[in-house]
């Protein structure tokens, strides 16, 4: 009988402790206003043709979205600086939005660097869209469906191959997109599995050309 | 150990399970965590998830427990005169604990 408020103090502990440690981290990140029509961040995916993208969406205050981040950047990107890897970060106001609560407020700006901290990979670009239409953009673009009805688009996490181009208003159809959304729950949608969808990276990275050295670089433009 | 105690302590931590995994269950479904907890709190909040079904049974298992207490058979003196104790009070908190939990798990489970 004691094990379980033995099991919860130990539990709040950890995340009283956890939320203290937060002041620690270092380094704030920086991001870029997104539009509408998601304009800097098809440049920018369009300019890495012939990189592998990650394209990550979530809500900066949403925990389930920020243990995502975490997770990837644990089993992905902190142990890489790979130019030939580039990911894509959208951040959008979702939580509060449509139930809001007085005193609780929805995701702003200031919260993107905090969140932004979670990756530790010089190659991560952030937005922030404060409309949230990038949400909607993006379940269109990408067939976000369960059944008849269209799911917004966020804490969903995709993978694009080298040849992958941004042509038509939204984003091209990814390799392969998780989701930790419970209303994708039974749809061809993974949960996001972030060791998995690491291994689906380094295979694809495996198979693209090795970036010259810094050497051959620096004689290439010293000869 | 009184029945008193008994009935209380099993309650007691029924409600406090209840809490955890409204806690848990209601992370993701309204903007309080990062404010209350910080970034690093929230993931380690998220990464707990997990324990909201074990919490929830947990506290069904203690209810059971405080139920048992608060109406077994009393015991019977030899004589048969004893003055037992009403119980009458005990049942009002083990059914309010109810009450309670019920209305936690339906948020966790809802959020979750």
């Amino acid at each position: 009988m004691r094990i379980f408020p033995a099991a919860l103090t130990a539990a709040c502990l950890l995340v009283l402790t956890s939320g203290c440690a937060a002041g620690a981290a270092s380094g704030a990140a920086t991001y870029t206003d997104l539009d509408d029509q998601a304009s800097q961040l098809r440049a920018d995916f369009n300019r890495e043709i012939g990189s592998v993208r990650l394209l990550f969406v979530v809500d900066p205050i949403c925990p389930t979205c920020l243990r995502g981040l975490a997770d990837m950047n644990r089993d992905l990107l902190r142990s890489t600086a790979d130019p030939r890897l580039q990911v894509f970060v959208v951040y959008e106001p979702v939580l509060g939005v449509v139930y809001h609560i007085p005193g609780l407020q929805p995701a702003a700006a200031k919260d993107v660097p905090k969140a932004g901290q979670l990756l530790q990979n010089p190659n991560v670009h952030n937005y922030w869209n404060p409309t949230g239409a990038f949400g909607r953009l993006l379940s269109k673009a990408v067939g976000l469906r369960n059944g008849n009805h269209q799911v917004y688009a966020w804490d969903v996490w995709l993978i694009y191959g080298p040849e992958a181009e941004w042509i038509g208003a939204g984003p091209p159809r990814p390799l392969l997109l998780m989701r930790q959304l419970s209303e994708l729950r039974g749809t061809q949608f993974p949960q996001l599995d972030s060791r998995a969808f690491a291994r689906q990276v380094r295979t694809l990275l495996a198979q693209l050309p090795h970036p010259p050295s810094s050497a051959a670089l620096a004689n290439h433009a010293h000869p | 150990m009184t029945e008193k105690v008994r009935v209380l302590g099993t309650a007691g931590g029924a409600l406090g399970l209840g809490v955890f995994a409204a806690t848990i269950g209601a992370c993701c479904a309204f903007p309080w965590a990062v404010a209350l907890l910080g970034v690093s709190g929230a993931v380690a909040l998220a990464r707990l998830s997990f324990l909201l079904p074990y919490s929830l049974l947990g506290a069904a298992i203690l209810l059971a427990g405080a139920f048992w207490w608060a109406y077994r058979p009393p015991a019977v003196c030899a004589d048969g005169t004893c003055n037992a104790v009403s119980r009458r009070p005990l049942r009002v908190i083990v059914w309010a604990a109810t009450a309670l939990v019920a209305g936690m798990a339906t948020i966790a489970l809802t959020s979750w």
